[in-house]
């Protein structure tokens, strides 16, 4: 077995395997070694309940393929990704069978506005006004996330959120706010604010937090509008880009946990993992946080004493804590709110639960601090959309809790979680959509953030690995010093969900760490001209 | 981007066989792509943490048995890869209901002293049995398994031409008239070694009972002490293979189910697939799922001869008992009562409990054909003996295998989801009785697999036969798994077997991939490049 290479990446998760991609064309000799015995770290789909019903147990949706760069620099359809866009991308059911609320694709504005408009034709408007002037808001997205972060990100959101709304009479200040602020100004209808809560928290928005309130009129409602599944499972994404790596002469050296990144005259030069000494000639890369990375595997000695502070100082959770139930049906969930409106009984994400804002807001806050909340949840039947994921007539449905940080709960009570919150939701469930009682379940399971800490070292549950916080993102991301992903020991470099921009399936900690590393390294840029990152 | 629709060659199925036939074809310069319905690689090569993040649990295959002598290994540079094999110094164990045990080990020496302490004579026979066996049993399971399957009466003229009779009483081909039970009732007298020994054909699915298997008997014997683990789990020998494939230019697709095989003419010309997607085959298209999936679903019927079609239907033998597994992850390693007998069994890699005759294993026979679930007698597998990285420090997997029933009598196969946790607890606490350390604070958590499980994750395998094809002697060399299939060509030019239905047979064995090889490198005149045995 090969023992030295040019480049020696920590994790193969996406993040780790887009990096590889990217050096191993540009000629180096790339190994990358994961911890588990699997590729792909939150690219994950199993079938651990019945055999056959898949269940993405981290992401589950897809919102930056059309700006992903490794899905065109590597012709990643040719390597087996294929994807579904469905028509109907997000909406809310209610328990006593008022009308839901479908947000459509962008390509069906008019639905969504009859949808909203059952409710308040103000809101309607306004949200299908935000949806058209946030259309062509991906590449300007794509611009900001694929590229090294730099000061005044912040403030350049916020000029632009007046820049697009100034004539509402928004300005750069309002960016300021916190979501919930934002959101109750520009909806009035209790049901359009409770879906739009629950909506950004998806992306690790926190409602009650300050900063936050341009996500609202950009990046949340750009997402929500091109949100796919990766067909056959997000898993399969990593299959994919995996594919394209083994196809550049990546090697994947699973099943070895690192144990120490070798440091010689202030320079990474290998790691060592499961007793073996793997050589790296030009660069150290790692998915793991920087915390970990630092303190554990390079060592305070090797540091200055700041990098110590800020690595011992860097936070996960609460924002992007999550738990994930999965439950074999035998038919689809069928809404009372679908007799005004089939289209909830076939959506991407619904949102269950909920019958006004003070639930949601409850929820979140909850959550967020250390409570167990009551039950609800967005959920997903993937099989709707994408037969492969369940047996012949069968359906998987998943979704997400958002729970506390796995610290805040013991292991006991993190048992008693996994076996009552299911029920629980259940229970509740079944008062949207009736057909949801316990004999429409063949089986279910549920996973908390007390495993994924342990399955894939995000701690506290945290798919971002990181707080997503102002003072932990755009360039104070993981933090300031640290924000051009490279970790203060020359020839290392940080390329997961914990350097900017943080979690989700987009691999953009990856694709600039490159960009970082190439420019120390002098490789080619990966820079397209015409797509301008 | 297009998506490129047409290769060289086109298969079905990432099993081991699969991948290996694919990349065996990629290092000889075709165009390649492997199809894999489920959104993973590996088939029966799969590792999964079902029971708890960290705790990797093979589903099928765990006994890797012919890795020192496969072709494959060496020429697609497994370990290259990154695999490692460990064979473990105490192979297996018998514990017998009097306190007993026998323990198998890698040093024969140990081996015929655990069983002179039952009987003296048995061992000498057993001494004499393998070292006859083991003298031959590279050279004639090299040269039987891993090229195209002779006819039986061709091979017994070949052993009488090799006076391999005059060489080996073992060895005589007489033996083909008799079953496992009376060749061990012939040669040896304790009741507890014919047990172990009846047991071990029967783990290897030799069915002790089966009139004819006494002829690869001897073969099997001569394997006894050559079982080896997948370090870090089975499934990492599939990322390997796939691996090769790909760094050698070909591609592998998950989540790619396939449901026609098209035929232009006679000669397969491509495959369609469950999202109409169509991809066309210049010169071959390879099945290594079942043979009733390949001509009763994806071939047309119109496509192969009435009377194949009937053939399909009505010949193909299948395994008439299945597996079902109990995966635990533990917090203790098993400390057997019977250490005090034999400390060696705390070391044995598989256990097999309480089978203290075979007169015990033929009634459990007749009952599971019946469709009964028999008192549980199982073999217990600690992988983390012996693979430190299977689990965490500290932590075991186990893994316990129960012969058992496809079909329930009492409510057929889908029985199986009733039962399966109640059989699962009787499982364990038949271990529990020979190791009383294993208390439920012991075991962390467990899960179940059942012989329902076995058919719903790999369709393949049908009626839960990991063999896919019975173990008989017409079941064997060319006429596996049936005359006009018996050399991996079709009826449907270009479109050949190489899968497990074919000779040799199910496991990890490499060898129906690998000589469906060698008969489409003479069809399509490619050069071999690997040194055939």
């Amino acid at each position: 077995m090969q023992t030295t290479y040019d480049a020696i990446i920590i994790g193969a998760g996406h993040n780790g395997l887009c990096l590889a991609a990217y050096l191993a064309r540009a000629g180096l000799k790339t190994a990358i070694v994961e911890r588990r015995h699997e590729e792909g770290g939150g690219a994950n789909t199993e079938d651990p309940v019945v055999p056959g019903f898949r269940f993405n147990l981290h992401a589950n949706y897809m919102e930056f393929f059309d700006i992903m760069p490794m899905i065109k620099d590597f012709d990643l359809e040719n390597c087996g990704l294929r994807s579904i866009t469905p028509e109907n991308q997000a909406g809310i059911a209610f328990s006593d069978g008022r009308p839901p609320i479908v947000l459509h694709r962008k390509d069906l504005l008019d639905k969504t506005h009859a949808s909203i408009s059952r409710y308040s034709k103000a809101d309607a408007d306004t949200y299908v006004e935000i949806q058209k002037r946030t259309k062509d808001f991906g590449p300007l997205l794509a611009f900001g996330m694929y590229s090294l972060p730099f000061d005044g990100m912040a403030e350049g959101q916020a000029m632009l959120l007046e820049q697009m709304y100034g004539d509402w009479g928004i300005t750069a200040k309002d960016a300021i706010k916190t979501p919930k602020v934002m959101i109750d100004e520009l909806y009035e209808s209790p049901e359009m604010r409770t879906l739009m809560y629950r909506v950004s928290v998806e992306f690790g928005v926190g409602v009650d937090t300050a900063g936050f309130a341009s996500m609202i009129l950009l990046a949340v409602p750009w997402m929500v509008g091109c949100w796919r599944l990766a067909k056959g499972g997000t898993h399969t994404l990593a299959k994919a880009m995996s594919q394209a790596c083994y196809a550049h002469g990546v090697d994947l050296i699973e099943n070895t946990e690192v144990d120490r990144i070798i440091v010689e005259d202030g320079r990474a030069v290998g790691v060592v993992a499961r007793g073996t000494e793997f050589r790296a000639t030009k660069c150290v890369a790692t998915n793991a946080d920087p915390k970990q990375t630092l303190i554990e595997q390079v060592g305070e000695e090797h540091l200055p004493a700041n990098w110590v502070r800020r690595a011992k100082n860097f936070r996960f959770g609460p924002s992007h804590v999550l738990a994930t139930p999965m439950f074999c049906l035998y038919d689809a969930p069928d809404y009372k709110s679908a007799r005004w409106d089939p289209d909830i009984n076939k959506t991407h994400y619904t949102v269950v639960g909920y019958d006004g804002p003070e639930d949601c807001i409850r929820y979140i806050r909850d959550a967020y601090s250390g409570i167990v909340p009551q039950p609800a949840a967005g959920t997903w039947v993937n099989s709707l959309w994408d037969p492969s994921q369940a047996p012949p007539g069968r359906h998987a449905a998943t979704g997400w809790y958002f729970f506390p940080s796995a610290s805040e709960l013991s292991t006991e009570e993190w048992e008693e979680v996994r076996e009552t919150y299911n029920d629980r939701f259940l229970d509740r469930w079944a008062q949207f959509a009736p057909n949801m009682t316990r004999d429409n379940v063949i089986a279910d399971e549920l996973y908390t953030p007390d495993q994924m800490e342990r399955k894939n070292y995000m701690w506290e549950g945290d798919f971002s690995n990181g707080e997503m916080a102002l003072d932990q993102m755009f360039a104070n991301r993981p933090w300031p010093e640290a924000a051009t992903y490279r970790l203060g020991v020359d020839g290392l470099y940080l390329c997961g969900p914990s350097a900017y921009p943080g979690g989700g399936m987009h691999a953009a900690p990856g694709y600039n760490a490159y960009k970082a590393i190439a420019e120390d390294l002098d490789l080619p840029s990966p820079v397209v001209t015409e797509r301008g990152y | 981007m297009t998506l490129k629709d047409t290769y060289d060659a086109i298969i079905i199925g990432a099993g081991h066989n699969g991948l290996t036939l694919g990349a065996y074809l990629a290092r000889s310069g075709l165009d390649v792509i492997v199809l894999e319905r489920r959104h993973e690689e590996g088939g029966g090569l799969c590792s999964e943490e079902v029971t708890r993040a960290g705790f990797v649990h093979n589903m099928h295959a765990n006994y890797h048995t012919f890795v020192d002598m496969a072709p494959p290994v060496a020429d697609l540079d497994v370990r290259g890869h990154g695999i490692e094999y460990v064979r473990p110094e105490v192979q297996m164990a018998s514990i017998f209901d009097d306190g007993s045990a026998l323990t198998i080990h890698t040093d024969m020496e140990k081996t015929l002293a655990s069983m002179s302490r039952f009987n003296e004579e048995d061992a000498a026979t057993f001494e004499r049995l393998y070292g006859e066996a083991h003298g031959f049993v590279d050279l004639l399971l090299g040269t039987l398994m891993y090229q195209p399957p002779l006819n039986v009466k061709e091979l017994t003229k070949a052993l009488a031409t090799f006076g391999v009779e005059d060489r080996s009483e073992f060895l005589s081909v007489k033996l083909r008239r008799e079953t496992i039970n009376q060749f061990l009732d012939r040669h040896f007298k304790d009741d507890r070694i014919k047990a172990h020994l009846a047991f071990h054909g029967a783990v290897c699915a030799y069915t002790n009972d089966v009139p004819g298997l006494a002829i690869g008997y001897p073969l099997l014997v001569g394997k006894i002490d050559n079982w080896h683990i997948c370090l870090g789990g089975s499934h990492r020998l599939a990322h390997a293979l796939w691996r090769d494939l790909a760094q050698h230019g070909g591609v592998m697709w998950s989540d790619a189910e396939v449901t026609n095989i098209v035929v232009d003419g006679n000669r397969a010309v491509g495959v369609r697939l469950a999202d109409g997607i169509e991809l066309h085959a210049r010169k071959l298209v390879a099945s290594t799922v079942s043979v009733e999936q390949t001509f009763l679903e994806f071939v047309d019927p119109g496509d192969i001869p009435e009377e194949f079609a009937h053939d399909v239907k009505t010949k193909v033998v299948h395994k008439d008992w299945s597996l079902f597994s109990v995966h635990l992850a533990m917090s203790a390693f098993p400390e057997y009562v019977a250490a005090e007998f034999d400390p060696d069994v705390n070391r044995a890699w598989v256990v097999n409990l309480g089978i203290d005759s075979p007169a015990k294993l033929n009634r459990d026979w007749a009952e599971i054909r019946a469709g009964r679930l028999v008192d549980p007698q199982p073999n217990a597998a600690v992988n983390s003996l012996y693979d430190p990285t299977d689990a965490p420090p500290g932590f075991a997997t186990g893994l316990l295998r129960q012969f058992a029933p496809f079909a329930l009598a009492d409510g057929g196969e889908g029985a199986w989801d009733d039962m399966g946790r109640w059989y699962g607890q009787k499982c364990i606490d038949t271990w529990r009785r020979y190791a009383p350390n294993l208390t439920d604070d012991a075991i962390v958590e467990w899960s179940v697999f059942t012989p329902h499980d076995i058919a719903r994750k790999l369709p393949n395998m049908v009626r839960g036969d990991w063999m896919m094809g019975e173990i008989s002697l017409a079941n064997m060399l060319d006429t596996r798994p049936l005359p006009e299939l018996g050399q991996y060509r079709t009826p449907v030019e270009g479109l050949y077997m190489a899968g497990s239905t074919q000779h040799p047979h199910g496991f990890i064995t490499f060898g129906p991939g690998y000589n469906a090889l060698q008969v489409i490198a003479e069809d399509l005149d490619i050069e071999k490049w690997w040194q055939q045995i």
